[in-house]
């Protein structure tokens, strides 16, 4: 009876700030997408899919966050795997560098990249010099540089969720698959790997979701011209004052989000069994 | 033809010296354990067998081949953890069938009667297609059990595979080693720290200490002629009795004389005595005082003080005798074991 009481009173501040934060902006943002002059209205979501450029930037959207999930489970799982199985000194250390870019102002991140992918950056000019590429060349304001600039930020998400997991196996799991015939890769892939699946998952549901709904580095690092999704929401709501088109957006993305996320949940409930 | 041979195996953990110039052969089909204290070294030694630690200087040689630097998956071996290590992501079957798929063992048919043949070795056909958790520790232990056996390795390394076991259920997996073992005949290294374990499982018992190896040899001989002190200590609580041996005799510290067998020679020297070798006599004998009287069930351990050595004795649930008062004791001359020092 009491017990009952104390469990919501535990669940009450949270509660609280998900109706107040989450639940009712998305509810008024639904409103929103849906209102016309004169009642409601599909227009806005009609708009969207009128021609290919905004489900083109839906499209982008979605792969360019496929892309930087696949580069962040690529090196965040050894990455995990490798802090995972050092001395708790070391994996201080290598946790400490992997969330430094998580420390640092997105202006500064920015400000790095620029340094780098311009046109007269070091990759470039370097690129130039050895006669590979043009003289118009820069990685600047591309589609790399977004998924550069997004692997550098999300990375810590997925090595932390995948170190939590690998950090539990039991060594001697990969040691007896040694003494079974398995080389050091075999081990990590029929072993290491679909035991670590819960946290691959919930790091890959953490990046996909994150990089989908980010627009201030992928609008710096792309420039106008590459937009995403969040970025375009943006713009209609601070530039073109658009708040109905911005909010049938917006729903196009939550949904989109939401659709992505039910096979992965659906995996995710296989593999804690 | 030997199936393992060591030849002065170190090994040290930076300044650390855990094994100190091991030399060891085990032949073909031979099951030997290795016993010893906790930390002198046995899964050092075995981890070193299966390739899963290097070796600071010495040689690994497996059926005359040098594998020394050779990683565990290109060794023949199978090794069952204390652990288990079973892998929680795969059913019983797949578990078991795991180092044939690894190591390309035939067509799947044949995979499939192997894992077979192994689960029934074990008795556990019926659950071949549950998760390793849904087992029970003794389930478990013979699902790994099967795992080391299927692929039918050079040798099989057993780190105290029983340990975990509950009295009844350790003794029912020993019998069913020993037949595994007349069966398939692999050649087996076994670790264990259980003498009893030791003595009835194999065919020779290595008794290590400190890092190296103390005596080797079968289980009858190295309990009724251990070589040394420590190893009559640590093979069936013996009793370390010190003595000076002059011309058939021995005499103890407070001067009490026995008769020993002839042969040893003069001099100063230390006798074992067993504890179920001493018999309580109603006269006659040595002279000793009762320190305590620990009630066994179906015997009664004594601890006496004999010429200053506090030693255990086993007796008969008849014998009564209250702490503090006088006992009596003789011991056959044949079963004293004289050591030197
Ligand atoms: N990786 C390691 N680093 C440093 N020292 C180690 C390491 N592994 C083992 N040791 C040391 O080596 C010694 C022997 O260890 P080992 O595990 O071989 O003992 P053991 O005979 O198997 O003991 P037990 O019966 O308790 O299992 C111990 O003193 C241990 O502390
Ligand atoms: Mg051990």
């Amino acid at each position: 009876m009491t017990d009952r009481r104390e469990t919501w009173l535990f669940l009450l501040p949270g509660l609280a700030l998900l109706v107040v934060g989450f639940i009712f902006p998305i509810a008024r943002m639904l409103v929103l997408s849906v209102q016309g002059p004169d009642g409601h209205t599909v227009d806005q979501f009609a708009r969207f899919f009128q021609d290919t450029f905004y489900p083109s930037i839906l499209w982008r959207t979605v792969y360019l966050s496929a892309l930087i999930t696949a580069i962040c489970a690529a090196i965040g799982f050894p990455l995990a795997y490798i802090m995972a199985r050092s001395g708790p000194r070391v994996r201080l250390w290598l946790v400490i560098m992997v969330i430094l870019p998580l420390m640092t102002s997105v202006v500064v991140r920015t400000f790095g990249w620029m340094v780098l992918l311009s046109r007269s950056g070091l990759i470039a000019s370097t690129l130039r010099d050895f006669g590979l590429v043009g003289r118009s060349f820069q990685l600047m304001h591309t589609e790399t540089a977004i998924v550069l600039g997004m692997v550098q930020v999300l990375l810590p998400f997925m090595v932390l969720s995948l170190l939590g997991v690998i950090i539990r196996l039991d060594p001697r799991l990969e040691e007896a698959a040694r003494t079974m015939g398995c080389s050091f890769l075999q081990t990590m892939r029929r072993v290491v790997l679909p035991l670590a699946a819960p946290g691959l998952l919930a790091g890959s549901i953490l990046v996909f979701t994150l990089s989908a709904s980010s627009f201030v580095t992928p609008a710096l690092l792309g420039g106008p011209r590459i937009e995403v999704l969040a970025g375009s929401i943006y713009k209609n709501v601070t530039q073109t004052l658009d708040w109905n088109f911005a909010a049938a957006q917006a729903v196009i993305l939550f949904a989109g989000i939401a659709l992505l996320l039910i096979p992965y949940l659906r995996l995710g409930r296989r593999a804690h069994g | 033809m030997s199936d393992l041979t060591l030849t002065n195996i170190t090994k040290s953990f930076g300044k650390v010296e855990v094994l100190r110039g091991i030399d060891l052969t085990i032949r073909s089909g031979e099951f030997v354990s290795l016993l010893g204290a906790s930390g002198c070294g046995k899964t050092t030694l075995l981890r070193i067998v299966a390739g899963l630690e290097g070796v600071s200087t010495g040689k690994v040689e497996i059926a005359g081949a040098d594998v020394t630097d050779l990683p565990p998956e290109k060794r023949d071996i199978a090794m069952m953890f204390q652990s288990y290590a079973l892998l929680p992501h795969m059913s019983v079957a797949e578990n078991v069938r795991f180092p044939l798929r690894m190591r390309r063992v035939g067509t799947r048919e044949e995979q499939d009667a192997k894992v077979k043949a192994a689960l029934e070795t074990v008795q556990l056909t019926h659950l071949a297609d549950r998760a390793p958790r849904q087992l029970s520790g003794g389930q478990q232990q013979r699902v790994a059990l099967a795992r080391a056996i299927v692929s039918n390795p050079k040798v099989l390394l057993l780190d105290e595979p029983l340990s975990n076991l509950d009295a009844r259920l350790r003794e029912e997996m020993q019998v069913e080693l020993i037949e595994i073992h007349r069966r398939i005949g692999l050649t087996t290294l076994f670790v264990t720290h259980d003498q009893d374990e030791a003595l009835s499982l194999s065919d020779r018992v290595v008794l290590m200490n400190a890092g190296a190896i103390e005596q080797e040899a079968p289980p009858r001989e190295i309990y009724d002629a251990p070589a040394t002190a420590y190893a009559s200590s640590f093979l069936g609580a013996a009793n370390l009795v010190p003595a000076r041996i002059a011309g058939g005799l021995a005499t103890l510290a407070d001067g009490q004389t026995l008769p020993i067998a002839s042969g040893a020679p003069d001099g100063n020297a230390t006798l074992a005595l067993r504890q179920e070798n001493v018999d309580f006599l109603s006269e006659g004998g040595l002279a000793a005082k009762v320190i305590t009287r620990v009630y066994l069930g179906s015997r009664h351990r004594y601890i006496l003080d004999l010429a200053g050595q506090t030693i255990s004795v086993l007796a008969p649930a008849s014998v009564m005798l209250e702490p503090g008062s006088e006992a009596r004791i003789g011991i056959a001359p044949d079963r004293i074991r004289i050591l030197p020092g």
